[in-house]
């Protein structure tokens, strides 16, 4: 067993009251030694979601690192993560003008325990277009932290998806710098937390670019003792203009000891943007229950088929059916109350 | 629609921009010590409970940090603070009595014609000290008590008022809460006898007139059980080039059935610190309406926070801020639910403009007992211009399954499409604008008394370079 | 000979960065009225716009003359000040500004006069009951929440108000019924008089029914292919633009 650090990650990009300790979370993560692991300069400032303190624990922890590099026009099709599920990894993705590449990374619930931290980067050049996937349902013995931070150049079009369905806690969080002309950014989150799950997510899109776009839309379901934070932020910086950002969080509530916080937030110092943001938290739609319970569905059946829609979509983009039908039936496993 | 609109003289910073020298008749050091607050509470004729109280709040103040969170305080230095100044008269209840400059600054502010007009009752409070109260016959009458805090702490409520002074703002809330424990001076007790409604507004009017000086005023509001009050406060002060600093507290009881509307129309001159702390606590279904408008000051720091304690409960908090230039206003709402069935709804509008910075700060709490609690949230952000800044920072905290909490916020700038739409009908590109974020503005208009609406619409106006209309 | 009210020379434009006007000559005397049509994408609304001086449409060649003056570089408040007015296909909604406050601003800078509250919101729910349309609307914040054949009345009902010498309608008649199309053709019918000018984009010949139509002019590409009487509207209706685009070109 090696040491235990507390780390500072998920900063909100600016404070608010302490009390709501919303303004970071902290990390527990266990010291291993490793060797400091070679980051190429051109992904060394990256500003991730989680934050400088998780990516510096990463970096000196990582036992892989790997780099891909798609060329000017290249097409890498989807990229899996061959080392997926251990301790520690980064993956840096430089996508060259017009290239196309999706990497995508999975933990099973073949994992129990320990911790999963990783990382990925990427520097996306003009009209590239780069997906990136990170999922887990691991057991619930493991603590997963998930990051991720892109520069988006030129008319780039960025996607991440998170799916965070297992662990003893997940951290999770994405940043993107829109840096050039019609950059785009688009990042869908799933997560489910039961039993004593703790979940943190933060995301940040910083629009430097003119006319840059952005969409950060997170799905969740609480159940148990399950207690998440989510922060959700749009940094319009003065230049950005005619950029447009739209940001939303929808929550169901289960149980009456999940606790959820929610803080979206929107920066603001240039006129000509379009931003909005929306929040819905609560317990599940009363008429749609009704409806799926007159056809027939017991209120479990009802419940999971009212978290599955929500989530389907994004499961959905896991380009691997071995993964799909992994996810679906661990969900169905968890939320089987009855 | 507001039910009732009164005529009172409103909030334009022009007519503000006068001042009278004043003779003070005492004036403390300008740092804080205990000798100070001591002096302070002899001055008071305090009774033995509230001394120490204040020994102790100095205690908690200079133990506190400022927040970390917030538009910066750094211009404000609490040791070149005058604290305490007391204008050089005692309490009045004829506007006759009162001595003519303060009279005069108040007449210049319309209050006395108000009163005549359309109000209940009156307080004025001229810097550190109410300098008059009134109340009418037919209002006193009901049973209404409306008197300055110094009065009450002695007179036949000094019991309700020992037991719910700094009850809902306790000293350790923040350092500024903490500070208004230590020096608070002035400011209003009311008191609203179960299933009394008072039919027209009281109102209080705080007027800061010493350079450098702060304004402590402590507000006390009971509503009894099924009564319903509509309380107005209006703020204003010259302008200086010194920071002055606000640091005022309200505490609002709302009684089981009752109702109260809070409004404020907040014009500060733009060298104040303003750190005022706000709050509500509501029995079973009490409903805490505030109205609240932010336009004067150089630093803000206001979110009304409401308890919904009873089963039933509800709030409406209606909102709007205006930045302009050197400004930087943090305001918000905060609303907890502890009760079953609680609901609330938070609705804000902020405009910045000329370098002016709107931060849109809020949470909203859900406790573990608040079953079939709503709550919903709006807020709209106005940029008129690329100096500017707006933030929104809004929280929320559900701890319970069978609730239910809606969020939505907006930012962005007018649209050319909707000018151009204006102007096809003949109005000037900066009349376009104006009656724009006018129209912005009305949802929060509608919600006040006709002159301060009236008032606030002149004064968007006036923010508004070059429009006519 | 008829007094000259708008001249159109030469007019090429473009909508981000595109050309979409190629060179429209048009002349409007005074009490005439003009029916535009044409396929989609022809030009139409642009026409209009630059007309009004839209700032997102830009003028790149030609000239807009009304009243012999010289309007191309304009902005819309003083063209509509000098008698201008167009009905919008998508109309703007301004919350917070009631339709009748917004209205009485607007009459009283064009006209410069003060205007009594009482007469002024007399003649409002006079010309709103024309339209067959509920008076409450006056209070209502401008357009919003209005539905489609909603917006399209309360166009008409601000040119009633504001009476102009120049009205552009744009598609006026588009989503609305045919009891709506009647009242609203009605509402124009009682607009014009000798002194006024229309410029009509339609493609519903239902509104027409009750003016007297001077010209129609069919807009292909940006250019003008085809000017004639009301008797091209007939032949449009049962031909089409297929024909007439093949002999423009």
């Amino acid at each position: 067993m090696g040491e235990q650090n507390i780390l500072k990650v998920n900063p909100l990009p600016t404070l608010t009251w302490n009390h709501l300790m919303l303004n970071f979370a902290n990390m527990p993560l266990e010291a291993a030694s490793s060797k400091k692991a070679d980051i190429p300069s051109e992904f060394k400032d990256i500003e991730t979601g989680m934050g400088r303190e998780f990516v510096s624990f990463v970096e000196s922890h990582a036992s892989y690192v790997r780099i891909i590099r798609a060329g000017k026009g290249e097409d890498l099709g989807v990229i899996k993560d061959e080392k997926a599920g251990i301790a520690s990894e980064i993956i840096l993705i430089e996508a060259g003008e017009d290239s196309r590449v999706t990497f995508y990374t999975h933990a099973s619930d073949s994992v129990q325990d320990g911790q999963i931290t990783r990382l990925v980067k990427v520097i996306a050049g003009p009209r590239a277009q780069v997906t990136v996937i990170q999922s887990q349902t691991v057991g619930n013995g493991c603590l997963v932290g998930d990051d991720f931070g892109a520069v988006v150049g030129d008319e780039a079009k960025v996607r991440l998806i998170q799916s965070e369905l297992g662990g003893k806690a997940a951290f999770a969080g994405g940043c993107a710098a829109l840096k050039g002309y019609k950059a785009d950014f688009t990042e869908e989150t799933i997560y489910f937390g039961d039993e004593s799950r703790r979940l943190d997510f933060s995301y940040v899109t910083r629009h430097t670019g003119k006319k840059t776009t952005t969409s950060i839309l997170a799905n969740g379901a609480l159940f148990g003792n399950a207690d998440k934070v989510y922060r959700g932020s749009m940094d319009f910086i003065h230049g950005c203009s005619k950029s447009k950002g739209r940001e939303a969080e929808n929550v169901l509530l289960f149980s009456p000891t999940a606790r959820n916080r929610s803080i979206p937030l929107i920066l603001c110092d240039e006129e000509d943007v379009d931003g909005q943001h929306a929040a819905s938290i609560g317990k599940i739609n009363k008429d749609l229950m009704y409806y799926l319970q007159s056809r027939g569905l017991t209120e479990n059946q009802a419940r999971q088929l009212a978290v599955e829609s929500r989530f389907n979509p994004v499961i959905d983009e896991i380009p691997d059916e071995a993964v799909r039908e992994e996810i679906h039936a661990s969900l169905e496993r968890r939320m089987n109350l009855d | 629609m507001a039910e009732e609109r009164p005529e009172i003289q409103g909030v334009n910073q022009s007519i503000y921009d006068f001042r009278y020298e004043t003779h003070a008749s005492f004036e403390t050091d300008a740092g804080l010590t205990p000798e100070i607050v001591e002096q302070i509470s002899k001055e008071k004729n305090d009774p033995d409970w509230m001394r120490e109280f204040r020994l102790k709040s100095l205690e908690i103040y200079q133990k506190t940090a400022v927040p970390n969170w917030g538009p910066p305080l750094d211009g404000l230095n609490m040791d070149q603070i005058i604290t305490y100044v007391r204008p050089n008269t005692t309490m009045r209840g004829k506007w006759s009595e009162v001595p003519d400059d303060i009279k005069n600054t108040f007449e210049r502010l319309g209050i006395p014609d108000a009163e005549q007009k359309s109000l209940a009752g009156v307080g004025a409070q001229y810097d550190s000290e109410v300098v008059y109260h009134n109340v009418k016959d037919e209002v006193a009458r009901q049973g209404v008590v409306y008197t300055d805090m110094e009065s009450a702490l002695r007179g036949p409520y000094a019991d309700l008022v020992k037991e719910k002074f700094m009850h809902l703002v306790p000293p350790t809330d923040h350092k500024f809460a903490a500070l208004h424990g230590a020096v608070w001076s002035g400011g209003s007790f009311v008191y609203v006898p179960a299933g009394v409604h008072v039919d027209i507004p009281l109102q209080s009017y705080f007027r800061l007139n010493a350079a450098g000086a702060g304004q402590f005023e402590h507000t006390l509001i009971i509503v009894e059980p099924g009564a319903y009050l509509h309380f107005i406060e209006g703020c204003s002060a010259p302008k200086y080039n010194v920071a002055n600093l606000h640091a005022g507290c309200v505490e609002l009881y709302v009684g089981k059935g009752a109702r109260l509307r809070y409004s404020t129309i907040e014009n500060w001159s733009k060298n104040m610190y303003n750190l005022n702390t706000k709050r509500a606590l509501v029995e079973d279904d009490g409903i805490m309406e505030w109205v609240s408008g932010s336009f004067g000051s150089h630093i803000s720091y206001l979110y009304p926070m409401t308890i919904l304690q009873g089963n039933d409960s509800h709030m409406d908090f209606t909102g709007i801020t205006f930045a302009g230039k050197t400004q930087a206003l943090d305001t918000g709402a905060k609303v907890v639910h502890n009760g079953r069935n609680t609901s609330s709804h938070i609705s804000t509008k902020s405009i910045s403009k000329d370098g002016g910075v709107c931060v849109y700060r809020s949470e909203v709490i859900i406790g573990k007992d608040a079953v079939g609690a709503k709550s919903s949230v709006n807020c709209d952000s106005l940029m008129l211009d690329s100096k500017s800044r707006s933030d929104t920072i809004p929280a929320m905290d559900v701890r319970n399954a069978d609730s239910d909490v809606g969020h939505e916020a907006k930012i962005g700038r007018i649209s050319d499409e909707a000018i151009f739409y204006l102007m096809s009908r003949g109005l000037s590109e900066e009349d376009a604008r104006a009656m724009i974020v006018s129209g912005f503005a009305e949802p929060v208009a509608k919600e006040l008394p006709l002159e301060y609406a009236v008032e606030m619409n002149n004064l968007i106006k006036l923010e508004m370079d070059g429009s006519t209309f | 000979m008829s007094e000259e009210l708008l001249r159109v020379e030469n007019l090429h434009a473009d909508v981000e960065e595109k050309e979409i006007l190629k060179g429209i000559n048009l002349v409007v005397n005074k009490g005439e009225t003009h029916v535009l049509m044409g396929p989609n994408g022809a030009g139409k609304s642009t026409l209009d716009n630059c007309i009004m001086g839209n700032p997102e449409y830009k003028v790149t060649e030609g000239k807009i003359f009304f009243k012999g003056e010289d309007i191309t570089k304009q902005k819309a408040d003083a063209r509509a000040r000098k008698g201008i007015f167009m009905s919008f296909q998508a109309p703007q909604e301004v919350p917070g500004v009631t339709m009748e406050d917004f209205l009485r601003v607007c009459k009283k800078n064009l006209t410069g006069e003060n205007i009594r509250y009482f007469a002024f919101h007399k003649e409002l729910a006079a010309t709103m009951k024309a339209l067959d349309m509920d008076d409450s609307y006056a209070s209502r914040y401008l357009n919003v929440g209005f539905s489609g054949g909603e917006k399209k009345k309360a166009e008409i009902v601000q040119m009633l108000t504001l009476n102009p010498t120049f009205a552009m309608l744009d598609e006026t008649d588009s989503g609305l019924d045919v009891d709506a199309v009647r009242v609203v053709s009605e509402g124009i019918r009682r607009f014009k008089t000798d002194e006024n000018s229309l410029l009509i984009i339609t493609h519903n010949t239902k509104i027409l029914e009750d003016l007297k139509v001077d010209f129609v002019h069919v807009l292909y590409d940006g250019r003008i292919i085809k000017t004639g009487g009301p008797e091209l509207v007939d032949y449009i209706n049962t031909n089409g633009f297929a024909e007439l685009i093949k002999e423009g070109e």
